[in-house]
């Protein structure tokens, strides 16, 4: 393909015609924000964070969806673009909880990251809030829409999918929200709990509930590995914390990966040393109970503690 | 001193007498939160986070002003604990901006860490918020009072440890507030401050903060790296926080090994050199009136040729050297062998000869 010849920040660039400011800018190491952009399908366009300025154009072009030309002079960080990236963080945030002292995505949520680089406190714009409560009615996934900022990479990667595709877009301005069909709780709809809508969040909408109140996201090193189930290898996620496999995640699908619970089950059992507490029948239900009263060994396990064997 | 023993949360402990039950648990490794307890301060029993149930006595006692007694049984975790530090940390979170989005110290926030362990969220309270106006002063220590939970770990450094006595609690109530003398700021005309930072060093939430270091960087993103001051001979441990390769600021680390967390100024917030534009990197030769830059061959050369040119025509005793105390304890060794076997002058002084 033919090479396009522009300037970025003053620097001159050489990428293939077809290529987006986003991605030339991006891979000469220039820093542009982004929410909604998925590389495996670029061009949403909807959050408007990856704005620039560009010599002879009309207002700040999205650099995600505008594709480079001959000459063109970006500008990736100056004082127009960084007031506009303000105002759209400002506006965000005008309707997001400010709840990163106990939110489970705090230090790794891309609205806080930006928040902090454009030195946006969320304090000068006030007005209606959403009040959702939150969605906990799958098991695996919790969903709370407060924190939504609308970028739809959960409904583009729930897409790819072709047997899926749970998630849309419902409702219209202030209302609109991802929603599964006629609006039902995550858990009563088709969702398989695949993980991969949580893995592309981009902030504390869509979260684990394995990792819920297990630690902050700086105190859990993740460590990959390949799912053995079958032969599509998708990876997943050790997170450790102190060195002990807490919990294991799926990592963002890969083209034509699937993801499956059954995996991340699977790997659960094989990584988790703890095991699980057992569960006792009594008076017709479950009750969490400990392995010694399980297994019927109380009496000798309080005995060989009293005389300091164990 | 005679042994005292007592249970844990069921874990048979002995530990000296006169240990406080706070010290005995985590001997332990029992986990009690605190935010005014410092080992290496004197106990004020302020925060009351470190509350434990001990059955027999009235009310939760605060451990770590608490001491062990003989055949005590103590309860770190039971559920009336938990609820008493919920609550605390609730009344503390009434009046506490909630600012983690961009506050500098989010990632290694005491009352964050604890708020997050004990699930406690801000709304629970409504009440009256301090609204002070952050304090920026001075070029090295920004204070912001509207995060200050009172723990006063900050006076206690600075009389316990600094030995200086800059800020002290000040007014009563509600409006009490930590402050320099007359309440003039930290760069006020009355404040004796001598920006060493070790009060920013206790500070368990983002009340004190590096000036220079805001906005460089979050808590995760920075790596410490444990080195020596290069200032002087005392060589007080130091950690360099790096973002990206390069150095943002300077931290105390906690267990420094001969200055614990204190720093001087010139420790903590004398880095700029490092990544400074105008920092010399090669030896300058002056060449026709003008500093032109060499390599280091050439300008040791050079010195040993000068040298020898004097020696020559004046005398060892014509040459004098001054070391310096940037210097180790070794390269003034050797400096002093290279001034009286090399060059053989006694002539040999050291600038921080106090």
């Amino acid at each position: 393909m033919a090479s396009v010849q522009l300037t970025i920040n003053g620097r001159p660039v050489a990428v293939p015609a077809g290529t987006s400011v986003l991605d030339a800018a991006r891979r000469k190491g220039f820093f542009i924000p982004t929410l909604c952009h998925d590389p495996q399908e670029p061009g949403f366009g909807a959050c408007r964070l990856c704005i620039v300025e560009i010599k002879g154009m009309r207002n700040l072009p999205a650099s995600c969806v505008t594709t480079v030309s001959p000459g063109m002079e970006v500008e990736t960080e100056s004082p127009a673009v960084v007031e506009a990236r303000q105002t759209i963080l400002e506006l965000l945030l005008a309707n997001h909880p400010l709840d990163c002292l106990t939110c489970e995505k705090n230090g790794d949520c891309r609205l806080q990251d930006y928040a902090y680089r454009y030195g946006v406190k969320g304090e000068r714009f006030t007005g209606e809030k959403h009040h959702y409560p939150v969605d906990l009615s799958n098991p695996y996934i919790a969903r709370d829409l407060n924190k939504c900022v609308l970028c739809g990479l959960c409904v583009r990667t729930c897409d790819r999918v072709a047997d899926r595709r749970v998630l849309d877009f419902a409702y219209r301005g202030f209302d609109t929200r991802v929603a599964t069909a006629m609006d039902q709780p995550l858990g009563e709809s088709a969702c398989v709990s695949c993980g991969r809508c949580v893995a592309v969040c981009p902030v504390g909408a869509l979260t684990f509930r394995s990792l819920a109140g297990q630690g902050r996201t700086w105190q859990i090193k993740k460590e990959p590995v390949t799912c053995t189930f079958c032969e599509a290898g998708c990876t997943f996620d050790l997170n450790r914390k102190n060195g002990r496999v807490v919990a294991v995640t799926p990592r963002e699908a890969g083209p034509g990966r699937p993801l499956c619970l059954k995996g991340r089950l699977g790997m659960e059992l094989r990584f988790i040393k703890d095991a699980q507490a057992p569960l006792l029948k009594k008076d017709g239900q479950f009750e969490k109970s400990s392995w010694a009263e399980a297994l019927g060994l109380t009496e000798i396990i309080d005995r060989m503690r009293e005389r300091g064997e164990i | 001193m005679p042994d005292v023993n007592l249970t844990i949360d069921g874990v048979q402990v002995t530990v000296p007498a006169g240990t406080t039950v706070l010290e005995a648990a985590r001997t332990a490794g029992i986990f009690i939160p605190t935010l005014c307890h410092d080992p290496e301060l004197s106990s004020p029993g302020a925060c009351r986070l470190c509350i434990v149930e001990i059955p027999g006595m009235r009310n939760l006692p605060a451990s770590c002003v608490t001491t062990v007694s003989e055949g005590m049984e103590v309860k770190t975790a039971s559920d009336a604990v938990t609820e008493a530090r919920q609550t605390i940390l609730e009344l503390l979170l009434a009046n506490h901006p909630v600012d983690c989005l961009t506050c500098q110290k989010n990632g290694d926030c005491r009352l964050q860490d604890y708020a997050y362990l004990y699930s406690v969220r801000t709304n629970r309270f409504g009440g009256e918020k301090h609204a002070y106006s952050v304090e920026e002063d001075n070029p090295f220590i920004v204070r912001d009072m509207n995060k200050c939970i009172l723990c006063g770990k900050c006076v206690r450094m600075c009389a316990e440890i600094q030995g200086n006595n800059v800020v002290d609690f000040a007014f009563r109530g509600f409006d009490t507030k930590v402050a320099p003398a007359l309440n003039t700021g930290l760069g006020g005309p009355d404040s004796n401050c001598v920006f060493c930072g070790n009060c920013v060093s206790v500070c368990p939430v983002g009340a004190l903060a590096e000036r220079d270091m805001l906005g460089q960087g979050r808590y995760w993103e920075i790596d410490r790296v444990r080195t020596t001051c290069p200032y002087c001979g005392t060589g007080c441990t130091l950690g360099l926080n790096v973002k990206d390769g390069r150095v943002i600021g300077v931290t105390s680390v906690p267990d420094g090994d001969v200055n614990g967390r204190a720093l001087c100024v010139k420790g903590r917030f004398g880095y700029g050199f490092i990544h400074h534009a105008d920092r010399l990197k090669t030896p300058l030769i002056k060449r026709d009136g003008r500093f032109e830059e060499a390599t280091w061959p050439e300008a040791l050369a050079l010195i040993a040729d000068k040298m020898g040119t004097v020696k020559q025509e004046y005398g060892a005793d014509a040459i004098g050297v001054f070391s310096s105390a940037r210097c180790t304890n070794e390269e003034n060794y050797l400096m002093m062998k290279l001034a009286r076997a090399v060059f053989g002058t006694n002539n040999i002084d050291h600038c921080a000869r106090l």
